[in-house]
């Protein structure tokens, strides 16, 4: 919440309490008291513990400790300032929207730049990562197409996504306006702002999505199965669906892989798995001009340097390449490793 | 074996034994392993399968019993004996285009009771795990608030505590067999799922701390991980049961499972209990995150979705025989799965052998506790004869699991979340079991 009583909200002596009225005059002057002499910021308010508890024998014959407080006042007060560095997320009718501004001309090169690589020029999703625009039309079909276009109601969400957790490898990295120009960008994709359009915190509440009346409130249980016992259905209607013969154990099986953290692998298999984890999301698409995986062309300029060049930046960061990938609890060895790895495959 | 007579065979199979007896685990096994190759992997068959096992048998004295083992801390924190190695959880490798938002899925058919041991609880993360200092991580509460709070983790465990046995289920669990049968076990099938005592404070005890105004109807829950994941809670929720989180079957919460703290919202989609939980904002709307639009919402057949379907609905499914535990020889059996419902008890649970025609009463056992998984028990003599398995439970709010048919008339193929159809395993003859659908 941002609101206005900022010399109050922000002294962490001068929280309001529930339960005691008190005029302004008096609170500013106990706040200033309060800052001549330090406060201590480890109680919120007057410790309100002051009844004497008692050990109760209820009913059931359960053993209870009666006149607790209502609350504890445990926890510090905590300033508006502060709260502002993390109270980042944005509601549909924009309330939490910073000042900024961004135009879809300005938005269409930091999308190449920072979102393509995975999400396809024209939102059209590279690989399995996410497509963003098109399929307006397909929620009934058989295989409908979810975009922020077909289907996302607010365009809030969108801006609130893509500041809290895009681009995928460097999240809460965006200026307030980049995310603006990249908010008008993708909904210009989507063709539901043209490509003149220049959004800003005033006129937000103006956009409208296409499948904004498109959810309703749960409705379950939709069902209504009965305990039928016997007789339940002509065993001659039955048809049985098999699925894949169990094979796990039995046959390498390249669809069912155990999960990272408990396998004992080799030094190799290691290597592959931090470049799994860590590398694979910019190396493998080539994101923010990562070299990719297996591709030489890519990679001779830096071969050039040789492989300590290589190992350095890896460790330290080069670029759009943060330091060990971003991942600083990896050994530099496992950064050499996974290094080792990617250059194996161009061999 | 070849080239060797019988008694030397013996004497060759018990030199090695000896031999080997003084090595430890690995070694042993690699030393047997090197050795086997040399004498020739004949010996293996020759002697039924287990010339090794055999040795340490009745009458035979085993070898462990004629030497002694390790010393206390050995294994400062322990693990699971080395023959449990396949114990782990697994991931479906085309599910996601990578690993750092995807799933692993709890091992099922291995565990038995209710309590998911912590290094086997299924995963989900959407930006990766986090390596969290708790000395540098807070819990900010704000918003509609009289009393805007910060605390620390000590702070937080100052509060009164309360532990409860909850499930935990990804509403994505089942998700990927709409159209088709497509997973080849109980694994990844149904095992998004996990259920932990869960320890913390009550989130109503945290909003008597800041004192919630009366406009305050909804909570947003907000992550400290790489995708600030985000949902919108109603006030209802977080007054009834929900809990902070620190601690997870007596031990702190696992990283994987949001250290230093997750919210647990009992009963409901596993995506609304944050991990890595570092604020609660006090709203009178919900916010309308990514998570409660784009994603965890339900299309339908008419092209509208249903939005905030928080519950879990009554489920179960048969863990043996699975797909992992076939029948290997006639004889009686267990037949032993788990029910569960995001409304509260388990009432009961149906077993039917013949996909559905008849159906008997699989009596409950063990501890029956709401929003928690329940085991169901039924012995069955079984000579060979071919099975369609299902389990079909109900819950104290008189909901009975449904069948696959009625939940697909209701909502099409594209809702993926919320599967908790009725499942099918198929016996064969040979006490193989295959993942089945009946249409």
């Amino acid at each position: 919440m941002r609101n206005s009583l900022n010399f109050l909200a922000t002294n962490p002596c001068c929280q309001m309490s529930d339960n005691k009225k008190m005029n302004s005059i008096k609170l500013v002057f106990v706040c200033l008291a309060a800052l001549l002499v330090g406060c201590n910021q480890s109680n919120t308010e007057q410790p309100a513990d002051t009844e004497k508890t008692a050990i109760k024998v209820i009913e059931s014959g359960a053993t209870v400790q009666t006149g607790l407080p209502s609350h504890y006042p445990i926890g510090h007060s905590v300033s508006a300032e502060v709260i502002a560095g993390w109270d980042i997320e944005i509601r549909p009718d924009g309330l939490g929207l910073p000042e900024g501004v961004g135009s879809v001309e300005d938005g269409e090169a930091l999308y190449e730049e920072k979102c393509s690589m995975c999400h396809g020029s024209f939102g059209e999703g590279e690989e399995q990562w996410p497509k963003l625009a098109g399929g307006q039309g397909s929620l009934e079909e058989a295989r409908p197409e979810k975009t922020v276009g077909s289907f996302w109601p607010y365009a809030s969400t969108l801006w609130d996504y893509i500041n809290r957790a895009m681009p995928f490898p460097a999240p809460q990295s965006l200026e307030p306006d980049e995310v603006y120009a990249i908010t008008a960008y993708v909904l210009s994709l989507n063709e539901i702002v043209d490509d003149e359009f220049v959004l800003t915190k005033e006129n937000f509440a103006t956009i409208e999505m296409p499948n904004k009346d498109g959810f309703y409130v749960d409705d379950r249980p939709d069902t209504n199965n009965q305990r039928c016992m016997q007789d339940c259905k002509d065993p001659a209607s039955i048809k049985v669906v098999l699925g894949p013969e169990y094979s796990l154990g039995k046959k390498t099986n390249d669809k069912v892989e155990a999960s990272t953290e408990t396998t004992v692998a080799s030094s190799e298999q290691q290597a592959k798995e931090t470049y799994e984890s860590v590398c694979k999301v910019c190396h493998a698409a080539g994101i923010a001009n990562a070299p990719k995986l297996g591709n030489k062309e890519d990679w001779t300029e830096r071969l050039k340097q040789g492989t300590q060049a290589i190992y350095n930046n890896a460790l330290n960061g080069l670029n759009g390449m943060p330091a060990k990938g971003g991942r600083s609890d990896l050994s530099d060895d496992a950064v050499k490793s996974a290094v080792d790895y990617m250059l194996t495959t161009l061999e | 074996m070849d080239g060797f007579s019988q008694k030397e065979e013996q004497r060759l199979l018990k030199t090695l034994q000896q031999e080997s007896d003084n090595l430890g685990l690995v070694e042993r096994r690699k030393f047997l392993k090197n050795a086997m190759v040399m004498v020739g992997a004949g010996a293996v068959v020759a002697q039924t399968g287990s010339v090794i096992a055999s040795s340490n048998l009745p009458p035979a004295v085993p070898s462990w019993s004629r030497k002694l083992g390790d010393g206390v801390l050995t294994n400062p924190y322990g693990l699971p004996s080395d023959y449990e190695k396949d114990t782990i959880r697994r991931t479906v490798g085309w599910l996601t285009p990578d690993r750092i938002s995807s799933i692993s899925m709890t091992p099922l058919h291995k565990l038995k009771g209710i309590i998911t041991p912590n290094g086997l609880a299924f995963e989900r993360y959407h930006g990766g795990l986090p390596d969290i200092n708790p000395d540098e991580h807070r819990l900010i509460i704000h918003g509609l608030v009289e009393r805007p709070l910060i605390f620390t983790m000590d702070e937080l465990k100052r509060f009164p505590s309360v532990s409860e046995i909850k499930f935990l289920e990804c509403p994505a669990n089942g998700g990927m067999e709409w159209k088709a049968p497509q997973m080849e076990g109980l694994q990844f099938t149904h095992g998004m799922l996990s259920c932990c005592e869960w320890t913390g404070v009550r989130l109503s005890t945290l909003l008597d701390a800041v004192g919630v105004k009366p406009e305050g109807k909804w909570i947003l829950a907000e992550g400290a991980d790489g995708s600030g994941m985000t949902r919108s809670i109603p006030m209802e929720k977080a007054l009834d049961d929900a809990i902070i989180v620190y601690a997870q079957n007596g031990e702190a919460l696992r990283k994987e499972q949001g250290y230093p703290i997750r919210l647990m919202n009992p009963g409901w989609e596993g995506n609304t209990c944050i991990k890595w939980l570092r604020r609660l904002e006090i709203g009178d709307k919900p916010w309308y995150q990514r998570e409660e639009t784009s994603k965890y919402t339900d299309l339908m057949p008419d092209g509208r979705a249903r939005k905030f379907s928080f519950v879990q609905e009554c489920n179960s499914v048969i863990t043996s025989p699975s797909p992992e535990v076939p029948l290997k020889v006639k004889g009686w059996y267990e037949i032993e799965g788990i029910a569960w419902s995001g409304k509260g008890k388990i009432k009961g649970v149906d077993i039917s052998l013949d996909g559905g025609v008849s159906w008997r009463p699989a009596p409950l056992k063990g501890m029956i506790i709401s929003k928690c998984l329940t085991r169901f028990s039924y012995m069955y003599n079984w000579q060979g004869e071919p099975l369609l398995l299902q389990s079909r439970a109900w819950d104290e709010t008189g909901y009975v699991q449904p069948t696959f048919k009625q939940l697909r008339a209701e909502r099409g193929g594209n809702s993926i979340y919320h599967r908790n159809a009725i499942h099918t395993w198929k016996v064969h003859s040979n006490g193989s079991v295959q993942n089945a659908q009946l249409s």
